[in-house]
């Protein structure tokens, strides 16, 4: 297969879910901000609750290693 | 672990019952709960005297730690005094709070009062320093009115135009003056006679120029002699915040320790008051019920026969007669393991009598941290940040306990670094001559990959084992735990031997004991299970973030090293190396932390973590530390 192509499918196999996941957080942080505004003591599982969209460009960066690594 | 709890009930005429109360305050060994017996007994109500000492005892309690706070004297020695304070102390006490925190309250007030006139007439400060030379000749104009006013900074054709505008309307009944600041503004001093005044004031109106008051408090209608006054008042203010400050530590000299004193029995005594309806009474006799450490029981049973003598009995409840639901949690580890649960503390306490996970967190959590991290140079590092902190923080504080972590991360992290030959990136590989023991991650990208699904996978079996244990008291629920586990193992034996790594006879006889296992799972657990087993898979997958961040901090490394290289001159190319490697070394400490800890919180303790424990408050005497400092050491130290 053209490597060009392949190059594009790794890039977009990262780049879709790490858009997915910056939208996912710019909608958890705000409301993780308010919550902590009322509770401090939140502030650990807000930090928490940032890292869980992060599974997304993770899983992301595995298929890219795998299309890059297969072909 | 968790630590065992027994039941107790203390029993006793109902005379000695306030003796009792005041002998478990001081003993602080019982978490006190409401008696399950049922009639005769009656619960104790509160008198009207009492709920009104109550009501006292608070309002004077909120004044003192108001006082205390705004005297900045939360800590500190006590003033001497008797142990048991007498009824005339509360009453004193009340006035005296009152009486500091209305003065507190007056100085915090004036100070306040003072910054904002000192902020006001600095705001003004720049524009008299324009116009002091300037002031002086609208004296000179008896029967003028002077307007003083700002033009925005690269606003300068506007004072061309204003002095047209002026023409225009009111001819040459004008002077217009104008200085720079050194803000940028230009300071612009308009002086006319008094009959063109309405007119000049319309003109501005309409031209929307900003014209600056003449603050009122300062007396008269000009700058002039506004002036003069605002400076002196610039020179007093300061004396004066200084004078608030010296009257605030007087106070503090003067009352703080007899406030602190009052602080520590007014929250004794509230306490006493609100244990009292936690009784059951009879017409003769007293029931109390509460939780104690097992260990700690006997303590309890000698220090209330020493304290109140025979006629007082504690018996211990048995097991079957209390649900584990209730029971308060204390968690009670080794040494070594006990930083370990500031991580558990972070979530809702386990409840009583399911499993306390910290001894593996204490294990799993520094190894993926190291993996993560995976470099000798940086495990350094780190291991210095750890002793250094260890080195300035006090025993039992929350800075202690994240020192001690560090530890175990940092040497993880140095043995990783030799596992992958890393340090500081390849700069070890080319310096030293490192060798990795078990592969280089920059290309065993594969392996790395699959090193850490296995992870997942023990980890998150370990989990749906603990599930099993946590659950044996409910076999149903205990079995459909199993069975996941071996579909598990079932399911990732029948993909090695798919893709050859188990020999092929392996694949046949797991998918068929996955075939049989099906049915069963979902008699057992229902219709969600093949869901919640597609969610467990998925959490094995999620490993996978030990590698990604494991390949993407070595890269970073190893971008940093070859910058020496890459920019002209050799001096800046180190420059940048460094602040590269100190950037990766930030990011190298903070992600891996929030995904072990994500990994622990949602993969792992999603299998077995039953939350919602209470937490043990023995009854006691206050302290500020959490009240488990002051429980007997032996046995309620480690309360949560």
């Amino acid at each position: 297969m053209n490597p060009v192509l392949i190059a594009l499918a790794a890039a977009l196999a990262v780049a879709i879910p790490a858009l997915a996941t910056a939208w996912a957080q710019s909608r958890i942080g705000p409301a993780m901000a308010a919550s902590m505004a009322e509770k401090p003591e939140l502030s650990t599982i807000a930090v928490l609750m940032i890292a869980i969209p992060e599974t997304m460009v993770i899983l992301g960066f595995v298929v890219a290693v795998v299309i890059l690594v297969r072909t | 672990m968790i630590l065992a709890m027994s039941k107790v009930r203390i029993l006793g005429p109902r005379a000695r019952l306030d003796d009792v109360l005041r002998a478990l305050q001081d003993l602080n060994l019982v978490h006190l709960s409401t008696p399950d017996t049922p009639t005769p007994l009656a619960t104790v109500s509160l008198t009207t005297a009492q709920e009104r000492e109550r009501r006292h005892l608070r309002a004077a309690l909120l004044d003192v730690e108001q006082a205390l706070e705004a005297l900045a004297a939360t800590t500190g020695p006590l003033a001497a005094g008797p142990a048991i304070p007498a009824t005339g102390d509360f009453a004193r006490w009340a006035r005296l709070a009152g009486r500091v925190r209305r003065e507190t309250d007056r100085l915090k007030t004036r100070a306040a009062e003072l910054e904002d006139e000192r902020a006001l007439i600095l705001k003004y400060q720049h524009f008299f320093s324009a116009f002091r030379a300037l002031l002086e000749s609208e004296a000179r104009w008896p029967n003028a009115t002077a307007y003083h006013v700002l033009v925005k900074s690269g606003d300068a054709g506007a004072i061309p135009q204003l002095r047209a505008s002026l023409t225009a309307v009111i001819g040459d009944e004008f002077q217009l003056y104008s200085q720079p600041l050194p803000s940028g503004e230009i300071a612009v001093l308009v002086v006319v006679s008094a009959q063109a005044a309405g007119r000049v004031e319309r003109l501005l109106a309409e031209a929307r120029v900003q014209e600056i008051p003449v603050p009122q408090a300062y007396g008269g209608h000009s700058l002039t002699e506004a002036i003069p006054k605002m400076l002196a008042r610039l020179g007093e203010i300061p004396r004066e915040i200084e004078d608030g400050r010296r009257r605030r530590a007087d106070l503090a000299r003067a009352h703080a320790a007899e406030l602190r004193r009052a602080r520590l029995a007014l929250h004794d005594r509230l306490r006493a008051l609100e244990a009292l309806p936690l009784s059951g009474v009879t017409p003769r006799a007293f029931i109390i019920e509460g939780w104690v450490p097992t260990r700690a029981r006997h303590d309890l049973e000698t220090g209330l026969q020493r304290a109140c003598g025979d006629d007082v009995v504690v018996g211990e409840l048995k097991k079957e007669e209390w649900e584990s639901e209730q029971a308060p949690v204390v968690l009670a580890n080794p040494r070594l393991l006990r930083p370990f649960e500031t991580l558990i503390r972070i979530m809702p306490l386990p409840r009583y009598g399911s499993i306390d996970p910290t001894p593996f967190v204490a294990v799993f959590f520094p190894a993926f941290f190291g993996l993560m991290v995976g470099d000798v140079g940086y495990g350094l590092v780190l291991a210095v940040i750890g002793l250094l902190l260890h080195a300035r923080s006090r025993p039992g504080t929350t800075l202690r306990n994240v020192a001690e972590i560090i530890g175990p991360c940092a040497l993880f992290s140095i043995l990783a670094g030799f596992l992958f030959g890393e340090l500081f990136g390849d700069l070890g590989r080319r310096w030293l001559g490192l060798r990795p023991l078990a592969f280089n991650r920059e290309d065993a990208i594969v392996p790395f990959l699959l090193l850490a699904v296995a992870i997942g996978a023990v980890h998150v079996l370990l989990g749906l084992v603990l599930g099993m244990v946590s659950a044996r008291r409910h076999p149903r629920q205990a079995m459909g735990r199993g069975i996941s586990a071996l579909m598990i193992v079932l399911v990732i034996l029948a993909l090695l031997a798919a893709v050859g790594v188990l020999p092929r006879q392996f694949f046949s006889p797991a998918v068929i004991g996955l075939l049989v296992a099906f049915p069963v799972l979902i008699v057992l657990e229902g219709l969600v299970a093949p869901i919640e087993l597609l969610a467990t898979l998925g959490n094995i997958l999620s490993y996978v973030r030990i590698m990604a961040l494991g390949v993407a901090s070595v890269m970073l490394a190893v971008v940093a090293n070859k910058m020496v290289g890459a920019i002209g001159s050799v001096a800046v190319g180190i420059l940048f190396a460094l602040l590269f490697h100190l950037v990766n070394f930030v990011i190298a400490v903070f992600s891996p932390t929030i995904h072990a800890l994500r990994l622990h919180y949602v993969e792992f303790f999603g299998k077995f973590y039953s939350p919602g424990g209470v937490r043990y408050q023995p009854f006691g005497h206050w302290t500020r530390a959490p009240a488990p400092a002051r429980a007997a050491p032996r046995t309620a130290r480690h309360a949560a």
